[in-house]
């Protein structure tokens, strides 16, 4: 009976395949410390011992699973059979489990059997496989009474463990996990899913894992826990083993075959795929030690043809390619190599290479390729066997350049071999052009001071690096007189200070071979015409296209001049030469912004390189609309006119060519628009009226037809043809009432007289003043002018009494401060408050020579102003016509009726000694001082009271009087 | 481990890196963590039964036991020996985390060997004394675990020495730490040194458990 050690009390247990053999793990819970060879069990096999044995004992046994069908599938063959002996026979199967003792089935397979046949015979399982060992053995019984009966079992089969749990990607497992102990609460996870399996068994779970997947080289987890530690396996998992790919062979050296093949994606194992090359012409193999790479040693045979045949081959799959492949067509050279460059001139180069020998020196043919600026510019092919040489010419001086070569098998070309290169650089050469010269001519003091420009050689050009300059000034009225400057590069400008006499100036650009050619100048020692008229050009897309009239038959050439800069700033002047038959050009530069304004020079170039004006050019690429409006002043203010005037603008400030100006006028009373203007409506939507002004020359404007005694909003904006200038910044102007000029020749006198009789009386009778009684009473409301007849010496007295019926004046008043009994009442020449009568503490002359300078104070901000009311304005000092306009037109005006926006102004006045009493007051009751100090702010006068409007329509309205041509809004 | 780069000569710039050195390396991330997340051991379930394992490193009153000089020994003794056993365990860790690992503990081994020089040449009685008095004698440290074949088994046995080598490091720090708390509290009262031997007998970090018998006297 077989001995086999089974102590699986606690175990995991996984099938896999490997080909045709069954590999079955085993118990792992007890070998820790055991040796190695405990763990395999493919030595533990029966230890009964056969004797002779029989001649058709069956040999080879060898067990496999089908794990889908859950089948043993046997094999084996019987030997000892005659040559073309057929023999029916009878096998007696044994199938055992766990333990070779345990048998579980017994059965016959009778078939018939030829010499070296090899029999198959399945038998299906009713429990996994996976999950237990099992052992078969048999032996045969043939029908032939010549035969004897068979005594003799065959050994029992084999089992292997399978220590390293592989599987390929995508195949299904089963794994079978043995409980040492009977436990309910056992979970199972495949890394970190919890997994459920059948119970089979008290302690046997079965796991079946479909399709499983590479995880990770390390291998997949699978563990049960159950109240010990985790036991588990590692599953390691092969991505599937890919054909080999672009499998292809060459030779180098016609002595050694590399075979190459991208062997696909990595199967993760790692134990790698073996790769063999086999060959069948000459039945030659060889393991190769790459995966994508192998080697094969040609033979001195002189084979040509090869059938190779690539084999891949891991623990799950073979794979296989095959080609054929002919020597000379497979001949990829070696790079060649010593590539240098010798006998480098300016435009020659010899270069020189070796190339590697190929089988009896045979022919390889070589490309040659010359590279500039990277690119190819020329490619030679020469034949070479073991030294190649090839000058190369055309080349151009002080230019670096690259060579590389490299070769291909000359009999059949199948591959050129890898490039090789090298750089070089030709030797300098003098520059091949005259330097691009201009000039610009200043006179000083009458003597020319020339700054010539030149542009530099393009690299093309120099054939090597530009040292200096050298300018050489040849005076053509004293011919012997040579003048040489030389300029360090790369400068690209000089100054030369001639006189009077006629120059040629001659440049030329030095590397270190030599000088270019000349590029010369001539420069007259007098101021040319410059007086061209100047046109205009329009810029397109492309830049600026000029053209031009042709004024002599000899000239050589033309140059454009401009700057590539706004006008205001300093430039380097760019220029263009142009051909003597060229008559146009298109002018363009990156430089050129819109909004910018450009001037061109046109020059016409004489036989003798002398430089001749002949138009001046101006313009935009693109026109805007101006950015800023003009400055404009009103002045000439009159009740119905006023004049705007405004100054040109700078023109390097335009961004357009100005063609004119339209004058806005905005009216509050919302008038129709005058004749000329048009209404329009500006973007905020207020509506306002628009005079258009066509000429860009006209810079002052009349605004006529105004109302007197009105505010107007006006603005000018310029045009361009893009546009108008922004729309903002209404600036406002009152006109003035009409009457107000002549009432300044009246007043003035009259002031003058009522203080010379008012000072006349007081001096005669200081205690008593007729001039009260010559102004009527408080009830009347109409106020008279004082005659002077009136006046009665000594009559003239400022009263402060309480009862406002004393006060004497042609009218009351009541300003905002005073509507209170105890405020102060001011007596002044303005009418008051028709029912004004409560007393002051102190009585005030207005001194209206303290205006302004409460104005300028700042004083202008104690009474209530309304957003209509205007800033505070020099009424006082320019209302002494209204204030006799008021006398004369006898008009009064209470308070109440004054809007309080008007009431904006407010005065310092000088106090006079207060006096107490009234005329009736006995003069020995002498005045005296109340609460009054010294100097004391006074009330502010409504302008509505200081100058009646002309009608009633207006009467009420704020008027701020302007002094003509000085004030304006 | 020998180290071959001149030795600093002041004790608490040396303390101080070896206690910086033991914090980065008791630090699972350097290469318990890359180990675990290679060989796919971050379920739950095989983290949690990745555990220190008893006897494979020092234990923490072994080493509280120890004077400086044998704390020192027993460091260097036992991270050489965790270097032997990290290059045979190269296939299984991940190359950079390897590598680093290799690299702290040579830069820690150089530093144990100043340190020890420098105790050596100074005329300091504690540094004969172990950290916590106690009867332990110089024990040599733990050999170096018998991987199991399988391949399971032994993955999770490399677990668990890791684990245990983080652990040893943190032990390692605490012990270096209490170092710079009784040299500092030296100075403070060296004309009480006596009463420092007496302190001595208490636990220095009361937030950790103590390994230590109670009680004993200093020796």
């Amino acid at each position: 009976m077989p001995v086999i050690q089974y102590k699986s009390d606690f175990n995991v247990c996984s099938v896999t395949y490997k080909h045709q053999n069954l590999r079955i793990c085993s118990s792992e819970g007890s070998h820790s410390k055991d040796s190695k060879e405990r763990y395999l069990w493919t030595q533990n096999v029966n230890n009964e011992i056969l004797s002779e044995p029989l001649p058709l004992t069956p040999e080879s046994l060898s067990v496999s699973i089908n794990s889908t069908k859950q089948c043993l599938h046997l094999q084996w063959t019987v030997h000892n059979l005659d040559y073309h002996q057929e023999l029916k026979m009878v096998f007696q199967i044994e199938i055992s489990r766990f333990k070779a003792s345990e048998v579980i089935w017994t059965g016959n397979y009778s078939t018939t059997v030829m010499q070296n046949q090899v029999l198959h015979w399945s038998w299906e399982s009713e429990l996994p496989l996976e999950c237990a060992i099992h052992f078969v053995r048999m032996r045969t019984m043939v029908d032939d009474a010549r035969i004897p009966v068979p005594r003799f079992w065959s050994n029992w089969s084999s089992w292997e463990k399978a220590d390293d749990k592989l599987v390929e990607e995508g195949s299904d497992v089963t794994i079978c996990y043995i409980s040492r102990n009977h436990q309910d609460n056992i979970s199972c996870y495949l890394e970190d899913v919890l997994t459920y399996g059948k119970q089979l068994d008290q302690s046997v779970w079965a796991f079946e894992l479909k399709n499983v997947s590479f995880l990770r080289k390390t291998g997949t987890n699978f563990y049960c826990q159950g109240q010990g530690v985790p036991e588990g396996i590692v599953l390691y998992v092969s991505k599937v083993l890919e054909e080999p790919k672009d499998f292809s062979c060459e030779t180098r050296d016609l002595k050694t075959l590399t075979c190459t093949w991208d062997p696909g994606d990595d199967t993760g194992l790692i134990g790698l795929p073996s790769y063999t090359l086999f060959e069948s012409f000459s039945g030659k193999k060889t393991l190769c030690k790459h995966r994508n790479r192998c080697d094969w040693q040609v033979t001195q045979d002189s084979q040509e043809m090869y059938n190779f045949t690539l084999v891949a081959e891991n623990y799950f799959r073979k794979r296989s390619v095959s080609i054929l492949f002919n020597l000379i067509h497979g001949v990829h050279p070696v790079a060649p190599y010593n590539l240098f460059p010798k006998n480098v001139s300016a435009t020659n180069a010899t270069m020189t290479w070796k190339v590697h020998s190929i089988g009896n020196n045979s022919a390889l043919l070589c490309q040659l390729q010359l590279l500039g600026e990277g690119k190819v510019i020329q490619q030679h092919n020469i034949s070479v066997r073991v030294n190649g040489e090839y000058l190369l010419s055309e080349l151009e001086p002080d230019t670096e350049y690259m060579a590389r070569v490299h070769c291909a098998y000359a009999d059949h070309f199948w591959k050129w071999s890898e490039l090789i290169s090298q750089n070089f650089t030709t030797a300098e050469a003098a520059p091949l052009e005259a330097p691009d010269v201009w000039r610009n001519v200043m006179f000083v003091s009458g003597h020319p001071t020339v700054t010539l420009f030149w542009k530099p050689l393009s690299k093309v050009h120099t054939h090597g690096k530009i040292l200096f300059y050298n300018v050489v000034v040849e005076n053509l009225d004293e011919p012997s007189s040579l003048e040489a400057r030389s300029v360090p590069a790369p400068a690209n400008s000089t100054k030369v200070t001639l006189n009077q006499s006629s120059y040629q100036i001659h440049v030329t650009a030095h590397n270190s071979v030599g000088p270019s050619p000349a590029s010369t100048v001539a420069v007259s020692g007098h101021p040319g015409n410059e007086n061209v008229e100047e046109g205009r050009v329009n810029g397109t897309e492309d830049g600026f296209p000029m053209s031009w009239k042709p004024q002599s038959r000899n000239a050589t050439g033309y140059v454009v001049e401009w700057c590539d800069g706004p006008q205001n700033l300093p430039c380097v002047p760019q220029w263009r030469n142009l051909g003597p038959t060229t008559t146009g050009t298109v002018i363009s530069s990156g430089a050129f912004r819109p909004g910018v304004r450009y001037n061109f020079r046109i020059y016409e170039i004489s036989t003798k390189r002398m430089a001749r004006l002949l138009e001046k050019k101006t313009g935009y690429l693109e026109e805007l609309a101006p950015s800023y409006n003009p400055q404009v002043v009103p002045n000439n203010l009159t009740s119905h006119s006023f004049t705007l005037s405004w100054k040109d603008y700078p023109t390097e400030s335009q961004t357009g060519f100005i063609q004119g100006y339209y004058v806005y006028l905005k009216s509050k009373a919302g008038e129709k628009c005058h004749r000329g203007f048009e209404k329009t409506v500006l973007p905020d939507n207020s509506v306002c009226c628009k005079y258009t002004i066509d000429n860009p020359d006209q810079k002052t404007f009349v605004m006529k037809d105004l109302q007197p005694e009105s505010v107007y909003e006006f603005l000018v904006t310029s045009y361009t043809s893009a546009g108008e200038g922004p729309l903002d910044d209404f600036r406002k102007v009152t006109t003035p009432d009409e009457y107000s000029h002549i009432l300044i020749y009246i007043i003035l006198p009259m002031i003058f007289c009522v203080l010379v009789i008012m000072i006349a009386c007081y001096l005669k009778n200081p205690y008593k003043s007729s001039v009260l009684s010559l102004i009527k009473s408080k009830e009347n409301p109409h106020i008279t002018i004082m005659k002077v007849n009136d006046c009665v010496p000594d009559a003239i007295e400022v009263v402060n009494k309480p009862e406002g019926s004393k006060i004497q004046f042609t009218g009351t008043r009541k300003s905002p401060t005073e509507t209170k009994g105890t405020k102060p009442a001011y007596l002044d020449l303005l009418p008051t408050e028709k029912n004004y009568s409560g007393p002051g503490p102190c009585i005030c002359f207005e001194n209206f020579t303290y205006n302004q300078a409460a104005s300028d104070l700042g004083y202008c901000g104690h009474f209530p102003v309304t957003p209509q009311a205007p800033h505070c304005q020099l009424g006082p000092l320019t209302s002494p016509e209204n204030l006799l306009k008021t006398l004369e037109q006898n008009y009064m005006n209470s308070l109440g009726e004054i809007p309080a926006g008007e009431a904006n102004l407010n005065y310092v006045s000088q106090l006079a000694s207060p006096m107490s009493g009234d005329k009736e007051s006995p003069p020995t009751n002498p005045p005296e001082p109340t609460l009054c100090s010294e100097y004391k702010m006074q009330m502010a006068i409504p302008l509505g009271l200081a100058s009646p409007p002309p009608s009633e329509n207006s009467s009420l309205s704020s008027t701020t009087l302007l002094d003509p041509g000085e004030h304006y809004h | 481990m020998v180290a071959t780069s001149k030795c600093s000569g002041k004790y608490h710039e040396l303390l101080l890196q070896l206690q910086r050195q033991a914090d980065l390396m008791q630090n699972p991330s350097t290469l318990l963590d890359p180990y675990i997340h290679l060989q796919g051991l971050h379920s739950p379930v095989l983290k949690g039964s990745c555990m220190e394992r008893p006897g494979d490193f020092p234990s923490e009153d072994a080493l509280w036991r120890l004077s400086r000089q044998d704390f020192l020994r027993t460091l260097n003794t036992t991270l050489g020996l965790f270097l032997r056993m990290l290059s045979a365990l190269q296939q299984d860790l991940p190359k950079a985390a390897h590598q680093q690992a290799e690299m702290n503990i040579r830069g820690l081994g150089n530093n144990i060997h100043c340190m020890a020089q420098l105790l050596r040449g100074s005329s300091d009685p504690e540094a004969a004394e172990p950290t916590q008095p106690g009867p332990g004698p110089t024990q040599p440290p733990p050999p170096l675990p018998t991987l199991p074949l399988d391949t399971f088994k032994r993955k999770l046995r490399i677990c668990e020495f890791l684990q245990g080598y983080h652990h040893f490091m943190r032990r390692a720090g605490q012990v270096l730490r209490g170092w710079g708390e009784r040299r500092g509290r030296n100075r403070r009262h060296s004309p009480l040194r006596g009463l420092q031997r007496a302190a001595r007998r208490t636990w220095p970090f009361p937030g950790l458990r103590r390994l230590a018998p109670q009680g004993q006297l200093p020796r």
